[in-house]
């Protein structure tokens, strides 16, 4: 790919009428795919997992005219094949990886202060879920789960995405109650 | 999927679940939910040794993952005090309720009632001693599990605890991440004012999870944020500084 390509306007519209011939479909296929690499080349210890992504995407968006002529198939799997690629000219330029600096104890503050704040704006039902699902002293997390599971009258997979959904709303809420602090 | 987090899959099971991963929205769903277990597994200190090892040293790599331990750990500490907040039977109603049940006649039951009723009142002028009990094991004994690392003298992210009753202990167990010593030594602090020293402290094991327990009473505790230094003793007698805890005592 020529250093100097930048994904324009133009470029990235080709790439998302290539994806999918509906616009909306088109933009989730585009956020499911760079999700998926992301965890990919987190999965391969980069520490720079989103600029690897979105590198593979620049990559394929760039030879968009040649492979719409050739590739015929499941399109993530082409992303996944250029991805390959990049990871390995990644292992070859890898620098030293740098040590993430810990928290300052005034930022550590403020996240407490906002996790108090927005578990108290989760329905009473959530907050009890989560308590329960953390909280019984003396168990594994399975053991907490299976038993939490039985009492709900649901399965552990569907206790689980339950739960997960919950501290998924509540890391949103957090970073938007810290972003407004600052 | 845990080998895959840990990064222990060898190279052809990795291509396989990654392929599946651009592919498969269940996959994706559940690497997910799997790096969601991990960190809770990581900071509730369930992980084995070699876990912990390969949690640190591959999965925590992106500043995301470590975002997202950071949040365990905050949820982690919330939780823990407030479970202390939940209703606890104090030991003296049911032993009064079952008997009652089975085999007292209705004036007996009254007495009983009455006799409980005192109780309760009683309960309600000790309702903090009674939610203190959550922790207790069968003695007077109160057990607070303290992972490290948490805020320092910065104390409303450390982990409340609830004012032990006189005359109760209160065992504190250390979380350890790498048990490398065969002695420990821990130094109780409140406002840099050293309390408690205690050393030649063994390490325990609590379920896949190893503490050092450091035993103080409950004299010596109030309201207030204390701090509990953790060193391994080395074979010469020299410590080595291991971590920090962290908690608050509230009324």
């Amino acid at each position: 790919m020529n250093k100097n390509w930048s994904l324009s306007q133009e470029a990235f519209d080709a790439l998302l009428d290539w994806l999918d011939s509906d616009r909306e479909l088109a933009g989730i296929k585009y956020e499911q795919i760079r999700s998926r690499l992301i965890k990919i080349f987190t999965g391969r210890g980069c520490i720079d997992p989103e600029e690897l992504a979105d590198e593979t995407i620049n990559r394929v968006t760039s030879k968009l005219t040649d492979i719409q002529q050739e590739f015929t198939g499941d399109r993530a799997r082409y992303f996944f094949g250029v991805a390959n690629k990049v990871h390995l000219e990644y292992l070859r330029r890898k620098t030293p990886q740098p040590q993430s600096a810990p928290a300052d104890s005034a930022r550590i503050e403020l996240e407490y202060h906002c996790l108090e704040r927005c578990i108290a704006r989760l329905s009473e039902e959530d907050r009890a879920l989560l308590l329960k699902d953390y909280g019984a002293k003396g168990r594994t997390q399975s053991e907490r789960r299976k038993v939490l599971a039985d009492e709900l009258g649901i399965s552990l997979n569907a206790l689980r995405i339950r739960v997960y959904r919950i501290r998924t709303a509540l890391k949103e809420c957090i970073e938007k109650c810290i972003q407004d602090s600052l | 999927m845990r080998s895959y987090l840990l990064g222990t899959l060898d190279r052809d099971q990795k291509t396989q679940f990654e392929e599946r991963l651009i592919i498969d929205p269940s996959a994706y769903e559940d690497l997910l939910l799997g790096e969601e277990d991990l960190i809770d597994e990581y900071v509730a200190g369930e992980l084995s040794a070699l876990e912990r090892d390969q949690f640190e040293s591959h999965f925590l790599i992106t500043a995301e993952r470590q975002k997202n331990l950071r949040f365990g750990k905050l949820l982690q500490n919330y939780v823990n005090s407030h479970i202390e907040e939940s209703p606890v039977p104090v030991p003296a109603f049911s032993f009064l309720q079952q008997p009652a049940r089975r085999w007292v006649s209705v004036g007996l039951l009254a007495t009983i009632l009455g006799a409980a009723g005192i109780i309760i009142i009683r309960g309600f002028v000790n309702r903090r001693e009674a939610a203190s009990v959550v922790q207790q094991s069968s003695s007077r004994v109160m057990t607070v599990t303290l992972a490290p690392g948490s805020a320092g003298t910065h104390g409303s992210t450390a982990q409340r605890v609830n004012l032990p009753p006189h005359g109760v202990e209160v065992k504190l167990e250390l979380q350890l991440a790498n048990p490398t010593f065969r002695n420990y030594k821990s130094e109780l602090f409140r406002e840099n004012t050293s309390l408690k020293i205690s050393d030649a402290l063994r390490i325990e094991a609590k379920g896949e999870q190893r503490v050092v327990p450091f035993t103080v009473t409950g004299e010596m505790l109030s309201p207030g944020d204390y701090q509990v230094k953790l060193s391994g003793v080395l074979d010469s007698g020299a410590d080595e500084f291991i971590d920090n805890y962290s908690f608050r005592v509230i009324e």
